[in-house]
């Protein structure tokens, strides 16, 4: 399964929700597959913060689906989060994790999930989360993304994704501030509110 | 921590418009944290570790509501990644507040190394900040580092000390 044929489907499902992603090829993927979704994605690069930050993006805007598109190696520096997660109890919130079983955008050594040992599904549900599956086909993952966008309770996707990445795509070339301003701006557009107003003096 | 400042903290928080909290309890600030769970206009996040919590501060920010974190200052070691990585990064500021394990009059070993590394790695962060040890400087130190978190988009911190948190 390619993260970027998922991204697709995922893509043509999102029309008024807020995503956040990890960084790593997976960024040009997006940018790419979701080119509606380009000012509604906040491009991050960090591991073991992308769900945080959507968790806590969740909880300022309970009315709006956000959409964590986190990795196995981002997941796994922080799991943690899952149990946050759990407690809290987000209604608003859908976690996709692309588990390609490697730390690609460093040449692709392995990560823990490489050896299939660990099972990040299986450690959400540990955790707490009732809806956490693993999905190894695009139809299954159409499907979970159907009941997760819905879903009232976190929910988990672990998609199992091939290691390999589309080069034949255009490169975001925006860096992670100049993205956070789009972002907030597209915030502040749809919700109607001033995050980033003006100083006091001009 | 005396029943005053507890009443102080919270006051400050919610005049600089604070309506989540996010925290990994700790010994000197233990009667803050469940003055602010049973706050009705602070929604309290307990986290796994301090850097989770200013990840999850920093998705707030983003939404357009206002958070803080609350620690003792070892979190601030844990949490040097993600803030780094949000702050120097993309400019997604978190305000934390800090218990000042370490500082002169402490009296536990382990405690120690809070206070030697806090002040450095704060100055590393290029983070301003405040240690206060006076109650009636509480309220204008969280709210000058409010406001100059949200003018700079950056970090800033608020550190509690002496009699305040002992």
């Amino acid at each position: 399964m390619m993260r970027f044929d998922c991204m697709t489907i995922l893509a043509g499902k999102l029309k008024a929700e807020l995503v956040i992603l990890s960084l790593g090829a997976s960024v040009d993927e997006w940018y790419n597959a979701a080119p509606h979704m380009r000012s509604a994605s906040l491009f991050q690069q960090q591991l073991g913060c992308v769900t945080p930050q959507a968790l806590g993006l969740a909880v300022g805007l309970p009315h709006r689906r956000v959409i964590s598109l986190d990795t196995d190696g981002g997941m796994m520096f922080n799991l943690g989060i899952l149990a946050t997660l759990a407690n809290e109890c987000p209604k608003n919130l859908l976690v996709i994790v692309w588990d390609n079983e490697c730390y690609q955008s460093i040449g692709g050594p392995p990560t823990h999930t490489a050896t299939g040992i660990v099972d990040l599904a299986a450690i959400a549900r540990g955790a707490g989360i009732e809806c956490a599956y693993t999905v190894r086909d695009l139809d299954e993952f159409g499907r979970r993304c159907d009941e997760g966008l819905r879903a009232q309770t976190p929910f988990v996707i672990v998609a199992k994704v091939d290691r390999s990445v589309r080069r034949d795509i255009k490169r975001k070339h925006s860096d992670g501030r100049e993205d956070k301003y789009i972002f907030v701006r597209h915030v502040e557009a749809t919700e109607g509110v001033v995050i980033m107003g003006p100083s006091e003096h001009n | 921590m005396q029943a005053s400042a507890v009443d102080t903290v919270i006051g400050a928080l919610k005049a600089a418009g604070v309506s989540v909290a996010c925290y990994l309890p700790d010994s000197l600030f233990k009667e803050l944290y469940p003055a602010l769970d049973g706050d009705a206009d602070i929604r309290t996040i307990r986290v796994t570790n301090e850097g989770e919590g200013a990840a999850i501060c920093g998705g707030v920010w983003l939404s357009g509501k206002r958070a803080v974190l609350v620690m003792e200052n070892s979190g601030l070691r844990a949490a040097i990644e993600p803030l780094a990585r949000i702050g120097m990064g993309a400019g997604i500021p978190v305000v934390m507040l800090m218990s000042y394990r370490g500082d002169l009059g402490e009296n536990n070993w382990w405690a120690i190394p809070h206070g030697m590394t806090m002040e450095p790695l704060l100055g590393a962060m290029r983070i301003p900040y405040r240690v206060v040890d006076r109650e009636p400087e509480i309220a204008r130190a969280i709210h000058d580092a409010f406001t100059w978190s949200h003018a700079a988009y950056y970090h800033a911190a608020v550190v509690l000390s002496g009699s305040i948190v002992r």
